[in-house]
């Protein structure tokens, strides 16, 4: 599955807005730092660039808790950044009606009584992975079973179309330091064999 | 057999038509599911396959329910074909094309009884939109093949596909030999969702056709998330080595050219947002604006001068053509074309923003 163009659009000019707002530069910033930087300027620039989902507020949730990222996410996001913030709790359970629950373990038990007990080891290997898909998904903890597969699918698209953008930018100002490079020496060169 | 072979093509011209359907049907609904419009035509032949499956297994054997949705659309429906009636090739592909519903609508509240359950609204428009009539044509056409004892038997006990667009309700048939409570009932809709589900992520992560448990597709799911994270850390990391170059023209580019991405129509959130980003941009610009402007056209002529200055125009454009883009190849008229087809509200910010900056974009496209 691919992701839209105009997500690739929104995701590179909202990246490097990032990096101008984060002022990336050698002269502020030790590498780590400068890493870091980067890696919430993605992080936000694909949020914003895939619009309203449970895990980008999820994800934009999860980095404004650190203390000094607010600032910049308030930057770069403006007004959405107050709209975004407010119901998101990674700590919400999902409301359960109590008479529904106790209704529906009754007739489990029922039907537990008749199956097997292989199912009992497959399901506990189902639930066990469902929760550390769940911590890895940003805002994964509130969510039930079928929307945490969708947003799943949907976060793995993103992320997917997030590294290639990543990798051909990165790719690009590659080639051009090059290109730069080669123009830059290819004077010092003609006057190397000159000399020789 | 023949009608094993004529109803393939019939099925493109049903999948071709129902996303027109749908559009017609959800307007900005879509605006969530940018992504994948393929995604969300794909989920609405989830009923339509329900239906014909409960259709085979009615007419022998209730071996499918163990297969569950592995097998793909296809074979469903080239199972379910035999059974019915050339005659239902007509009235499939019109109700994929046909929008009016009130006939049929009509005449299935006639048909038979329901039982109704509570469901997610979006998921009943789409089930309600076309497969209505589907079901409905299956029906008869069974009540006229098949015995009739059996399908009356069933009749009492089974709900319906209905297009009911004002009501939440799901409409689900049991299946012949199976429990007919509601809770059976809701988990085989729940089980169904999360299959399909997962079948579009066994398409999307690399290596997983042969998996076919729950378990295992988790796993593999698992590991694939994390090796992306890997890898954007670890991208993040090659940028910020290779970093000392990209100081300072991008953003005069970005903010000069890349003004309205082509936004699908569904999404006014996003021009209303990048209106406010530019904005933002260009106040932070501020006073290093003129600078900027006055500066690229003499750095883009002479690129030997200033090495540092390195990503260039063209360099910046080959890099988004990777990524398969035609705006950035700065056809200003397609890009007011696309304002002015969108003819939003919020399009105005844009064009007076471009007024000030046209100006500019003829020395900067050399």
């Amino acid at each position: 599955m691919q992701v839209a163009e105009a997500f690739k659009h929104a995701f590179l000019k909202q990246m490097l807005l990032g990096f101008q707002a984060s002022v990336v530069s050698p002269k502020s910033m030790g590498f780590q730092e400068r890493k870091s930087a980067i890696k919430l300027s993605a992080d936000v620039a694909m949020a914003v660039a895939r619009g309203t989902r449970k895990w980008t507020r999820g994800l934009i949730a999860g980095l404004s808790k650190e203390h000094q990222n607010r600032s910049f996410l308030q930057l770069i996001l403006g007004e959405q950044y107050e709209r975004l913030m407010k119901p998101c709790h990674s700590s919400w359970k999902i409301p359960r009606c109590k008479k529904i629950v106790r209704r529906s373990l009754r007739v489990c038990c029922r039907r537990k009584k008749k199956k097997n007990q292989v199912g009992v080891l497959a399901r506990t290997l189902v639930a066990k992975r469902t929760q550390e898909l769940k911590i890895l998904v940003p805002g994964g903890e509130s969510m039930d079973g079928f929307s945490l597969l969708d947003e799943t699918l949907d976060y793995v698209v993103s992320l997917r179309a997030q590294a290639d953008l990543m990798q051909s930018l990165l790719t690009t100002i590659e080639a051009s330091k090059l290109r730069s490079h080669s123009k830059g020496t290819l004077p010092e060169r003609k006057a190397s064999y000159v000399g020789n | 057999m023949q009608c094993l072979r004529a109803p393939l093509s019939d099925l493109s011209v049903l999948e071709r038509q129902r996303p027109r359907v749908e559009w017609q049907q959800q307007g900005e609904e879509q605006s969530d599911y940018q992504p994948y419009d393929a995604d969300y035509c794909m989920q609405s032949l989830l009923p339509v396959e329900t239906a014909f499956r409960a259709l085979h297994s009615c007419g022998g054997g209730v071996e499918n329910e163990n297969h569950g949705n592995v097998h793909g659309s296809n074979d469903c429906f080239s199972n379910a074909w035999p059974d019915i009636a050339s005659g239902m090739h007509c009235p499939v592909v019109g109700a994929a094309a046909s929008v009016e519903e009130t006939s049929v609508n009509a005449s299935s509240s006639s048909s038979s009884s329901r039982k109704r359950k509570s469901e997610n609204t979006r998921r009943s428009k789409e089930n309600s939109g076309s497969d209505g009539k589907d079901d409905i044509n299956c029906k008869r056409l069974k009540e006229e093949t098949g015995g009739g004892a059996t399908p009356e038997a069933e009749q009492p006990t089974s709900k319906e596909n209905d297009k009911a667009p004002k009501s939440d309700y799901i409409h689900v048939r049991a299946r012949r030999g199976q429990a007919t409570d509601s809770h059976s009932l809701a988990e085989r809709v729940r089980r169904e969702r999360i299959s399909q589900r997962m079948k579009y992520l066994q398409d999307l992560v690399p290596g997983c056709s042969k998996i076919t448990g729950k378990a295992g597709m988790l796993d593999e799911i698992i590991n694939y998330v994390q090796s992306l994270q890997r890898q954007v850390e670890f991208l993040s990391m090659k940028l910020a080595a290779v970093n000392p170059i990209m100081d300072i023209n991008i953003d005069s580019f970005f903010g000069g050219r890349e003004i309205n991405p082509t936004c699908k129509p569904g999404s006014i959130s996003m021009i209303g947002m990048s209106s406010e980003l530019l904005d933002q941009a260009y106040l932070q610009l501020g006073s290093l604006q003129h600078d900027m402007f006055m500066d690229s056209p003499a750095l883009l002529l002479r690129p030997d001068v200033n090495p540092p200055a390195a990503v260039s125009d063209t360099s910046l454009g080959s890099c988004l053509n990777v990524s398969g883009s035609s705006v950035w190849n700065t056809n200003l008229q397609n890009v007011y074309g696309v304002e002015f087809q969108l003819g939003r509200g919020t399009a105005l910010p844009f064009q007076s923003l471009q007024g000030n900056l046209l100006p500019n974009n003829p020395k900067m496209e050399m």
